[in-house]
């Protein structure tokens, strides 16, 4: 990433921030049944996105790596689990805020809590592993395998964990019938929200893989 | 000399069995591991009934744990003592994975029908449904044989070998574990067990060996 094009994602990132805070604290009303904590599940959701979106494109660079043996697809693997690892932390702890205020209780096993629980102990387990390699190749090796692996979990925390646990967490944004379940000023604010979380991973990850250019050219 | 998958599969399992048989200290620690704990439980309960559910999950919790103790060893003894470039040589990859996969299979069948009939008999359980409980422990040792094998090659020549193996498998092996509590617990008498999570429970560890033989080959060939 180049200078240039650092600043212009730095640009839209602030912009969308501010968009984002706007429209959240200025714009949204309270939500029945939720009232002003609803404002939470427009950082939370994005948070929770990214988190499944940083462990989507480390198993698909890690597949890279499988195919073309080049390490920079590992760095890109390493960077984004690593940039997932921290995003899947704070929607656990934003989930953890939203849930004690909404049910009364910080934890309680909701299939959600239990898949995004699943997700923060894959992460962990990929980069233990990374740590545990010293040699570059082999380390790059088993972790693409372990990504890709890991990622078999996917159909189950999906399709199988809310059918075998009840559930509070509210439907997701787009029901079963394929409608929206959301007033369109909300989820109108939920899409800046994403824009806004995609955009600072993608930042995030170049911005690391810069940084590594410089330390290994150095 | 080219031999057939089946051949090749069959001689490496006989090959695990063998040393296997011949040092008996893995089996003996994976095999009194599972008893030191379950003796554990039973004390700490002083023949306190239990629920179900928590009978379980403490049945699982064991299987598990000692699970670990026997199937991280498959390719990190052969890694020790030097085998690991003769088999490379010799054996064809998926013949080598899956003739480890059968034998970590066996082992965890062997665990299984050791610990179950004391856990039975040391926390006084009642199995309603018997043929239930040994689907879910034939399927749930399947699951464990198939992530197991693959982790166990992923985390041979790491240096914090053993710990890593539980790390790695925790997250693999959870849409195994999960259901099989909750029909162990159906088993147990705790409510009904949906037939579905059977299948659920067959399927994903379909899925597993389907998963460690596609990728196995990017481990078992070097650069």
């Amino acid at each position: 990433m180049n200078l240039k094009q650092g600043n212009v994602l730095l640009a839209a990132i602030g912009s969308l921030t501010l968009v984002l805070l706007y429209l959240v604290f200025w714009v949204v009303p309270p939500a029945q049944g939720l009232g002003n904590y609803v404002r939470i599940a427009f950082f939370h959701i994005p948070l929770a996105w990214v988190s499944v979106l940083a462990f989507f494109m480390s198993a698909g660079w890690g597949a890279g790596y499988l195919r073309r043996r080049e390490l920079r697809f590992d760095a890109l693997s390493a960077a984004s689990a690593k940039l997932g690892l921290i995003f899947v932390v704070l929607a656990t702890v934003s989930g953890a805020i939203f849930s004690k205020l909404t049910w009364g209780a910080y934890w309680n096993w909701d299939p959600r809590q239990t898949t995004i629980f699943v997700l923060l102990l894959i992460y962990g387990a990929y980069l233990t592993l990374r740590a545990a390699m010293p040699e570059p190749n082999r380390r790059a090796r088993v972790s693409a395998v372990y990504a890709l692996f890991s990622f078999l979990t996917v159909p189950f925390l999906v399709f199988v964990i809310p059918r075998l646990f009840f559930s509070l967490h509210p439907s997701p944004v787009i029901n079963g019938s394929g409608s929206l379940a959301m007033e369109p000023v909300m989820f109108m604010t939920l899409m800046v929200g994403l824009l806004d979380a995609t955009l600072v991973y993608v930042w995030l990850v170049q911005k690391r893989i810069s940084r590594e250019n410089r330390e290994a050219a150095a | 000399m080219q031999q057939s998958i089946w051949q090749g599969i069959k001689l490496v399992f006989r090959k695990e069995l063998v040393a296997g048989l011949r040092f008996k200290a893995a089996w003996a620690a994976m095999l009194m591991f599972a008893l030191t704990t379950l003796a554990c439980v039973s004390m700490a309960m002083q023949g306190g009934m239990l629920e179900p559910r928590l009978l379980a999950a403490l049945l699982w919790i064991i299987l598990f744990f000692a699970s670990l103790a026997g199937a991280d060893r498959v390719f990190a003894d052969e890694d020790t003592v030097g085998t690991l470039l003769a088999l490379r040589i010799y054996g064809r990859s998926q013949a080598v994975l899956m003739g480890k996969m059968l034998y970590t299979f066996f082992l965890m069948v062997v665990l299984a029908t050791f610990i179950t009939p004391l856990f039975v008999l040391l926390l006084d359980v009642t199995v309603t449904v018997p043929g239930l409980l040994v689907g879910v422990l034939l399927l749930g040792c399947g699951g464990i044989a198939a992530a197991g094998t693959l982790v166990a090659a992923l985390t041979t020549g790491a240096n914090i070998h053993s710990s890593l193996f539980s790390i790695l498998m925790l997250p693999v092996i959870l849409p195994v574990f999960l259901p099989a509590i909750s029909l162990s617990a159906a088993s147990f008498g705790g409510g009904e067990g949906a037939i579905s999570y059977l299948a659920g429970m067959g399927l994903y560890d379909l899925i597993l060996v389907v998963g460690a033989s596609l990728l196995f080959d990017y481990l078992w060939y070097e650069d």
